[in-house]
């Protein structure tokens, strides 16, 4: 039985020996292909949001025995970390059903959504990830910030700091990371909501910006962080030491498994897999206050991809039937401000999320990979899930509208060099902190075929 | 189908199947039947690779069918490279445009998928990759390419505040007068064209397909090099 974090460790240290090539073919790919031909997993492209229960709790069971065949890798120590029948149970039952987020009047509670909830889901507008220079940081922030939607914030990263490039490792992740709290909080004081969530610290890949930054002047402890999860069902001593690092402090675990759709786990079903096996795995391994939710595609990246979305909605209601707990799931576009690419994937992707039980985080936009994402995505994101919500649409009526979507971006996956779009403040006016008109313009036009294409209730 | 097809077809349908002790017997079967070690390595381990990468390319394949390709060409390359020495010691221009790589993701990232796939495409494609793994320093990926007398240093980074070591990397084998002693392919998810040239490497790909090309091309230009005593 696991008592404290510090079991996790001591198994982290002692566990069987296994080399990660062995653990990434022979634990994972092997044991998910055993099993997606066992529990004969199948997905069909044109079924994006699967009115299947069944399918939904045979993915369960599924990736709970791969959870329990296999446990977790420690990369750091090239040892297995074994749980004991009934760990991984005693871990859903711990999993929370409400929690807090920031404080004061601005203050939101997270709920576990169930599929089809007529419920909102909660709005946290960002781009976890994203580079930024110092400049773009503050000013792209507060453009999702003062959404009135928006019921929580994150953050890109700050790749450089006075000048002075953000190098792993390096003390300087340490500054970065702080200069990127202060500038958080500035965007939430500026704003008027300085009591508003966060999910933040993401100027350090390693762990010296997470422990720098659990102070209350900077990430309070009604705020989350990242613990990451490598791929696939893997932790490392960077990773566990952000987990042993909110033991005392309290700050909220968001556990990340970026499974890789197209990758250890083969094709979608797999991936889904070894998407439930990781929520599972991670109540443990990162002591989850919620899970992030966040396929990624094997070559494409994006969220939007048919596979991705059908894995989103999947997993989510996988959890929602069998195992209900928070789940946030994000949203990386492929493309980037100022094209309507970007609307039609983030409501593609809003819709597949709200109707599978998810709330919403996003958006990553241009994959994550630039700074050219803005606050208008974020609102209409948030509108889009409200929406969906208020409607009671079904997941069949989801399927339809999302299949309608993806006709309208899905080549921008053919297009060599992705579908960037431009800088935030190519998109935004820097002074009045307002879309530039031809971005606003581009947002009603596409907000009303979005209406038209059945989502009448998007106001 | 001619016995020899049929030997080199054994060989093709072990690397897709992806089963190792099938492509190790396969070719020592082969080559036990008098198979030219050069028409095992083209028309059976590389076309079978070939198979591989492009179901991959497509979606029919995925990362687990291309890890089982790599471990079966690994089998199959230790029972056919010692013949292969001997045939390239006598004419190297047979080698084609292949050489030596030495890979790794750099000190501080440890993302290796790409990297990974890449190094299998170069493998199937007939080059010699030493893959140093993850979080690797940069003295070392240098050490390694001096030991092995690589053509090609090819190091990757996901993250961005990784991505300054492979521009260490490559002002170092200046400071080191080495830098035309090997050619410098980066890669990873951020990693530009632009980038690629503003560190002073000598080209990046936006996928393993291209990256192979890329390494084919950089053989070339080194080879044309020497010929031109550059």
């Amino acid at each position: 039985m696991i008592l404290n974090y510090l079991d996790i460790t001591d198994r982290a240290n002692n566990g069987p020996y296994i080399s990660e090539e062995n653990w990434d073919l022979e634990k994972i790919a092997m044991t998910t292909m055993e099993l997606v031909s066992k529990y004969k997993l199948e997905w069909n492209p044109e079924e994006i949001v699967t009115d299947d229960p069944g399918l939904a709790d045979t993915i369960f069971e599924a990736g709970l025995e791969l959870a329990r065949r296999v446990g977790a890798y420690s990369r750091s120590t090239e040892r297995i970390i074994e749980f004991e029948p009934g760990e991984l149970e005693e871990g859903i039952r711990r999993m929370p059903q409400t929690l807090i987020m920031g404080e004061g009047k601005d203050a939101r509670t997270l709920y576990a959504r169930k599929i089809m909830d007529e419920r909102l889901p909660l709005v946290w507008a960002g781009n976890p990830g994203a580079p930024h220079p110092e400049e773009l940081f503050l000013p792209s922030v507060m453009s999702w910030a003062q959404e009135p939607i928006v019921d929580m914030i994150t953050c890109g990263t700050l790749v450089e700091v006075d000048g002075r490039e953000v190098r792993t490792e390096d003390p300087i992740e340490i500054v970065s990371t702080r200069r990127e709290l202060q500038y958080m909080r500035q965007a939430l004081k500026r704003v008027g909501r300085p009591g508003m969530g966060m999910l933040a610290a993401q100027s350090s890949v390693s762990e010296l910006g997470d422990l720098a930054v659990a102070h209350p002047d900077y990430l309070r402890t009604c705020d989350s962080h990242l613990v990451p999860m490598l791929n696939e069902l893997k932790m490392d001593h960077r990773n566990i030491a952000r987990a042993v690092n909110s033991l005392e402090y309290g700050m909220r675990n968001a556990s990340l498994p970026c499974v890789i759709v197209g990758g250890l786990g083969g094709d979608a079903p797999g991936s889904a897999v070894v998407n439930v096996a990781s929520f599972l795995v991670s109540n443990l391994t990162c002591i989850s206050d919620y899970h992030l939710c966040h396929p990624i595609h094997m070559r494409h990246v994006a969220t939007s991809t048919r596979s991705v979305l059908w894995v989103e909605s999947i997993v989510e209601q996988a959890f929602a039937r069998n195992a209900p707990c928070i789940i946030v799931s994000d949203i990386y576009p492929k493309s980037g401000a100022m094209t309507r690419e970007l609307l039609y994937e983030t409501a593609a992707n809003a819709i597949v999320i709200t109707v599978s039980g998810g709330h919403l985080e996003g958006c990553g936009s241009a994959d994550g990979n630039l700074p050219n994402g803005t606050g208008l995505e974020a609102r209409f994101m948030g509108e889009v899930g409200h929406a969906v919500a208020r409607q009671g649409l079904d997941l069949q009526e989801a399927n339809g509208m999302v299949l309608k979507l993806l006709e309208k971006y899905e080549h921008v996956f053919d297009q060599s060099g992705g579908n960037p779009g431009v800088r935030f403040d190519e998109a935004y006016d820097l002074v009045s902190l307002r879309p530039l008109p031809a971005w606003q313009q581009m947002y009603e036009e596409v907000k009303a075929e979005v209406r038209e294409l059945g989502l009448v209730t998007l106001e | 189908m001619s016995e020899l097809q049929e030997y080199l077809e054994d060989v093709m349908n072990a690397i897709i199947e992806g089963d190792a002790d099938w492509a190790r017997e396969a070719c020592t079967e082969a080559l036990e039947k008098g198979v030219d070690p050069l028409q095992i390595l083209n028309n059976g381990l590389m076309a079978g690779a070939d198979v591989v990468g492009q179901k991959f390319e497509i979606g029919e394949f995925f990362l687990p069918q291309l890890m089982l390709t790599g471990r079966a060409l690994k089998a199959a390359m230790a029972v056919i490279e010692p013949r292969l020495q001997s045939i390239y010691a006598e004419n190297e221009d047979l080698k084609g445009d292949t050489g030596v790589v030495v890979m790794a993701t750099v000190k501080t990232d440890i993302h290796d998928i790409g990297k990974n796939i890449v190094a299998s495409m170069l493998t199937a494609s007939g080059f010699t990759v030493h893959d140093l793994g993850v979080d690797v320093p940069i003295k070392s990926i240098i050490a390694k390419a001096q030991e092995v007398d690589a053509n090609i240093i090819g190091c990757s980074a996901l993250l961005t505040t990784s991505m300054p070591f492979m521009r260490d990397l490559v002002n170092l084998l200046e400071a080191m007068g080495e830098r035309a002693r090997f050619k410098v392919m980066v890669g990873g998810a951020s990693v530009t064209p632009e980038f690629a040239e503003k560190i002073g490497a000598d080209g990046t790909a936006p996928n393993a397909v291209k990256a192979v090309q890329l390494a084919q091309q950089l053989i070339r230009n080194q080879r044309a090099e020497k010929e031109a005593g550059t």
